[in-house]
């Protein structure tokens, strides 16, 4: 069965904010999905609710991965199952390195311990290929880290927890031209064919250097539109404004 | 394991004859003869003798404090029990508590030094470091010795500095302290002596008791630097509930003075401890403090920046749990000019325990130019707990910068959610988080320390969530 | 007879000299004659005499309480339409003890200013009771400006209920006194409650201020703000104490306090004790505190473009308090308070 993700007509709400208003979406292994829409559409939401923020609430529908329901997971065990998400504002965690964090999330998520060494020098790679300072290694995870390192740190994440999707948000905002390549690159490294990738943004750059199977246009809560990479060039030149019809 | 011979000759001191009759007198509150008996048995100089004495009559004047908490857990009549010497000295390992023993395995401290913590046995695994360490001292010049030892053998110099950075009429629990006292620290560094190593109480032979009254007097003389680490983060249990010690470090002209400890009494305890430091003249003193343990605590370790462009810095963390009031903080009096003080205090909160932050900035008029900052910050796991901060502000000249602040509340979700995006169970994110919140302090500590700190921690924070 | 008024809510050591303030050689006057000088300004509000005030949550203390309650020679209950409200008292030669009530109901948006001025040189005292609820949504502003002479004694206490979904905005503008000792009490019983406390005080010569906030958040959601601006010059001396008490259950709460004090002399003291009380986990709680002379850069700046020494100091002091200043919609009363921190600062 190639489905990875499936997501069937999700309502879910912020408190008493009604944000996602029955939502459909299905991405298949090997496959890169774009979700784009104007601000307060629910993107960010939907990111969210998928990885169970007790901060939003379901209401209806199916999260479905790898043919399980994962509506009432919890959040770790989400994460367990081969669900990361790159965030948006990464949260500053003082008293653990960098790569102590990783050894522990990677012990936790493969459930077996970790050769120390070999880690070390894998993470040593992957930041050489992200342009990262390798002193970040050792400073507390995220702690004074610049907008560009925190993201490039979820980018390194994501390449040492290889999960089976990666639901990238808003990676792009508030990086440069070369932070933008970095990120495009971190994510062509870990694409291949039984994974998938879920990029979430309202703006373009980061689509430049990646291909994209399927673009959808979200909208007051749901998918409006789901095409191919013509849809990105439309928004490009024309805006949101005929899709929120 | 071989005793040596300097622990006989401490044994000889606490033998004495009429075992059988001192125990069958049983006598209410503390009396003058109770303190003459201690005296005897200490081999006290007459000048010792007398301070005790005059602490005593102190002890009798003054009143229990009128604020903080709650101090009925101690019976005050019965206080000649609490200096019995001798009075533990009949434990054994099954005396002690269960669930101290396990605290002991899940810390991964060693037999020998459980049982030195137990209050059962001398430390015994240490004295082969103790004497290597100690020849190299003696050749600096350094003298570390027990207390009764310095009052025996530098007379003059503890005459000098004894019960005079914290006076006897400091309050009720000095006094006592100061008539009852027994064991304890005595470090010298002499002028322009730099020792490399922290020097760690517990690698002194002390005597079987477990010191509740133990007196702490450290001199750094003129451009001289120690760090001093007291105690360890395993409980210390104690069959009688009170702890009263002290602790005096003068840190003269120039000099450095770091002081670290992690206090983890056995939640028993009433641990009511008084610590100050008469900071000189360019000298800084430096105090990294783990609250942890005991039933009650009232702990305000002081700065005195006495000389011009004396600083002192404070960072302390208080782990309050259930059934624990810990009443804790800092003071500093800045009585120079150009003197600074950094505070950064720290509390977190439980399971019904709670944690009060008091602390005193006083810049005197003479303090022109003084620079003062004070950051507190409490966190709330639950709300069956209490946080309190309570700190006073006293400003009596105009040049000075000063400010101060203050924030309590809960850990965040956004953390605890990212964190658990990566695999963490929601009690381990949490762990990770309050563990990231005492990392301050941590850093500050050796690594054995900081390891055994943030084990402390794993371990309080164990069932107390979800 | 010497008095110790105004306690802290939680005691700390006595030789912190913040558990109380003691006052020596008082008189309090007793059967005092009815206040003659007030004057109500209001049109469609309801204004009565019977207040039906008894025992304060904190307040002053026993003895100035009593005394209130006893002689009390002014009462003044209000429940308010939409509209603002202004009360002044004038103490002159013949009326130079008030012992005072207000009342204050208010379940629509309303404003009520409660104004103490002194056409006197004679000593006189004030000891005033303000109780204020707001209801049903409502907001109410509450703003107490004391222009007593600087040889009067001055006691405030003041109460302010806040029920659910409503808000009351309490400003202290205290710029007389000898010695001026002011007690406020809110309690945000109600669910997203809001309770602003802003507060202003000039001291000089050898007065004393003491000021004592408590704020009691139970109501889910609610959230207290107190700002706290002051001056001391000379040898004045003040005390503040502000504490925020987050009560058990009132989660999603926020409080927050900021204290500032410049001092102008060398031989102004200042104490605070900004506290933090908290028994709920899901709480916002932060306050800060600073103290300090003038910054020199400041100084040097406004200085330099020509304006002198005295001058210069006042614009700053002003400056300060102008974000509170600039709160308070009655435009002469803001030029009257202005006036007369101009005037106080020589």
């Amino acid at each position: 069965m190639s489905k990875l993700l499936e997501i069937k007509d999700l309502y879910a709400n912020a408190g008493e904010k009604e944000i996602l208003k029955g939502l459909n979406l299905t991405i298949n292994k090997g496959e890169v999905h774009v979700i784009m829409g104007p601000n307060g559409a629910g993107k960010s939401t939907l990111a969210n609710v998928i990885l169970n923020n007790a901060e939003y609430q379901k209401i209806s529908g199916e999260i479905i991965l790898d043919g399980e329901n994962i509506n009432n997971l919890t959040t770790d065990k989400i994460a367990k199952k081969g669900v990361f998400m790159s965030f948006q504002s990464p949260e500053e965690i003082p008293g653990i390195s960098t790569v102590n964090f990783l050894k522990e999330a990677k012990k936790n998520i493969d459930g077996k311990p970790i050769k120390v060494f070999a880690f070390k020098d894998d993470v040593k790679k992957y930041m050489e290929e992200l342009n990262m300072n390798p002193k970040l290694a050792d400073r507390n995870l995220n702690v004074g880290f610049s907008g560009g390192e925190k993201k490039k740190n979820e980018i390194l994440q994501l390449l040492v927890l290889n999960p089976k999707i990666a639901i990238l948000d808003e990676t792009d905002s508030g990086l440069d031209v070369d932070a933008v390549k970095t990120v495009s690159k971190g994510i062509d490294m870990y694409k291949n064919d039984e994974n998938a990738v879920l990029v979430i943004t309202h703006n373009m750059r980061i689509l430049e250097n990646l291909k994209v199977d399927f673009v959808h246009v979200l909208v007051d809560g749901k998918i409006v539109t789901t095409g191919g990479e013509e849809i990105i060039k439309d928004i490009e030149e024309n805006g949101f404004s005929k899709y929120k019809k | 394991m071989s005793k040596t011979k300097v622990d006989d000759i401490n044994r000889n001191i606490y033998d004495f004859k009429n075992e059988d009759n001192y125990d069958i007198k049983l006598q209410k509150g503390l009396t003058k003869e109770v303190v003459l008996e201690i005296s005897k048995l200490k081999n006290d100089p007459d000048w010792m003798r007398d301070i005790r004495l005059k602490a005593l009559e102190m002890y009798n004047k003054l009143e229990l404090p009128t604020w903080g908490p709650d101090l009925s857990g101690l019976d005050m009549s019965d206080i000649s029990t609490y200096v019995k010497p001798k009075s533990k000295l009949n434990s054994s390992w099954e005396d002690v508590p269960e669930e101290i023993r396990d605290t002991f395995d899940k810390l991964g401290i060693p037999e020998a030094e459980k049982t030195s913590l137990a209050g059962v046995g001398a430390q015994y695994d240490s004295e082969v470091v103790y004497h290597s360490m100690k020849e190299d001292l003696l050749k600096q010049g350094v003298i570390y010795t027990d207390m009764e030892s310095a009052v025996r053998d530098y007379p003059e110099i503890v005459k000098e500095h004894f019960m005079k950075c914290v006076p006897i009429s400091d309050h009720k629990f000095v006094a006592l302290h100061a008539a009852v006292w027994s064991g304890g620290s005595f470090v010298y560094v002499p002028k322009g002596v730099k020792v490399d190593i922290p020097l760690q109480s517990y690698f002194r032979l002390n005597s079987p008791e477990s010191g509740q009254f133990e007196h702490t007097l450290i001199i750094v003389e003129e451009g001289a630097s120690l760090h001093f680490i007291e105690g360890c983060s395993a409980p210390k249990y104690n069959k009688v509930n009170l702890h009263a010690g002290c602790v005096e470090l003068y840190v003269k002209d120039d000099a450095y003075l770091r002081y670290s400890t992690i206090e983890n009494w056995s939640k028993n305890m009433m641990n009511l401890n008084t610590k100050k430091a008469i900071v000189g003249k360019n000298a800084q003193m430096d105090w990294v403090t783990g609250s942890f343990g005991s039933k009650v605590s009232m702990l305000y370790p002081m700065s005195f920046l006495n000389g011009e462009n004396a600083k002192t810095e404070y960072t302390g963390i208080t782990f309050s749990g259930g059934g624990q009031n810990l009443d804790t903080g800092f003071k500093v009096i800045h009585n120079a000019p150009n003197t600074t003080s950094l505070i950064n205090s720290k509390s977190i909160s439980k399971d019904g325990g709670s944690c009060t932050y008091r602390s005193l900035v006083r810049i005197m008029d003479n303090a022109k130019n003084s620079k003062c900052s004070v950051s507190c910050e409490s966190l709330m796991l639950d709300n069956i707990s209490r946080s309190d901060t309570i700190p006073v502000n006293d400003i009596r000249t105009d040049e000075v910068t000063f400010s101060h602040e203050a924030t309590i509340g809960k850990i965040s979700d956004k953390e605890i959610f990212y964190l658990m995006s990566r695999g963490l169970s929601e009690e381990d994110a949490k762990a990770m988080i309050v563990r990231g919140f005492a990392y301050p302090i941590s850093k500050e500590l050796p690594v054995e320390y900081a390891v055994e700190m943030n084990n402390l921690i794993n371990l309080e924070l164990e069932g107390s969530i979800g | 007879m010497n008095i110790k008024v105004n306690e802290t809510p939680v005691r700390t050591s006595r030789n912190f000299l913040i558990n109380n303030i003691k006052i020596d050689n008082l008189e309090l006057p007793k059967n005092v004659s009815k206040f003659e000088n007030v004057d109500i300004s209001s049109d469609k509000s309801i204004v009565s005499e019977n207040t039906n005030i008894s025992n304060l949550v904190y307040g002053n203390g026993d003895l100035l309480e009593e005394n209130n309650l006893k002689y009390c020679n002014s009462k003044i209950q209000l429940e308010t339409a939409k509209e603002d409200v202004k009360i002044v008292y004038n103490f002159d030669d013949k009326n130079i003890s008030l012992i005072n009530q207000i009342e204050i109901k208010a379940d629509k948006d309303s404003t009520v200013y409660v104004i103490y001025n002194t056409k006197t040189e004679k000593n006189v005292f004030h000891n005033g009771i303000i109780k204020s609820v707001a209801k049903n949504g409502a907001k109410l502003n509450v703003v107490v400006v004391n222009f007593l002479n600087e040889q009067s004694y001055n006691f405030d206490s003041f109460e302010a209920i806040v029920e659910e979904d409503s808000k009351i905005n309490f400003f202290v503008i205290d710029l007389g006194g000898k010695t001026s000792v002011v007690n406020y009490y809110s309690n945000l019983i109600g669910e997203k409650a809001i309770n602003n406390v802003r507060g202003i005080y000039l001291g000089k010569d050898e007065e004393k201020k003491d000021l004592n906030i408590i704020s009691h958040l139970n109501g889910k959601k609610s959230v207290v703000d107190i700002d706290i601006q002051g001056c001391l010059d000379d040898k004045s001396k003040k005390n503040f104490k502000g504490t925020i008490d987050f009560k058990n259950g009132c989660s999603g709460a926020k409080g927050s306090e900021n204290e500032f004090c410049l001092l102008l002399s060398e031989n102004a003291k200042s104490i605070a004790l900004p506290m933090l009380l908290c028994t709920e986990d899901d709480v916002e709680g932060n306050h800060s505190t600073a103290c300090g002379k003038v910054e020199n850069d400041s100084l040097f700046y406004i200085m330099s473009r020509g304006i002198e020494y005295k001058e210069a100091i006042k614009l700053i002091v002003k400056s300060n308090f102008n974000k509170i200043l600039d709160e308070i919609k009655d435009e002469e009363l803001r030029n009257q308070i202005i006036e007369k921190i101009d005037s106080r600062l020589k």
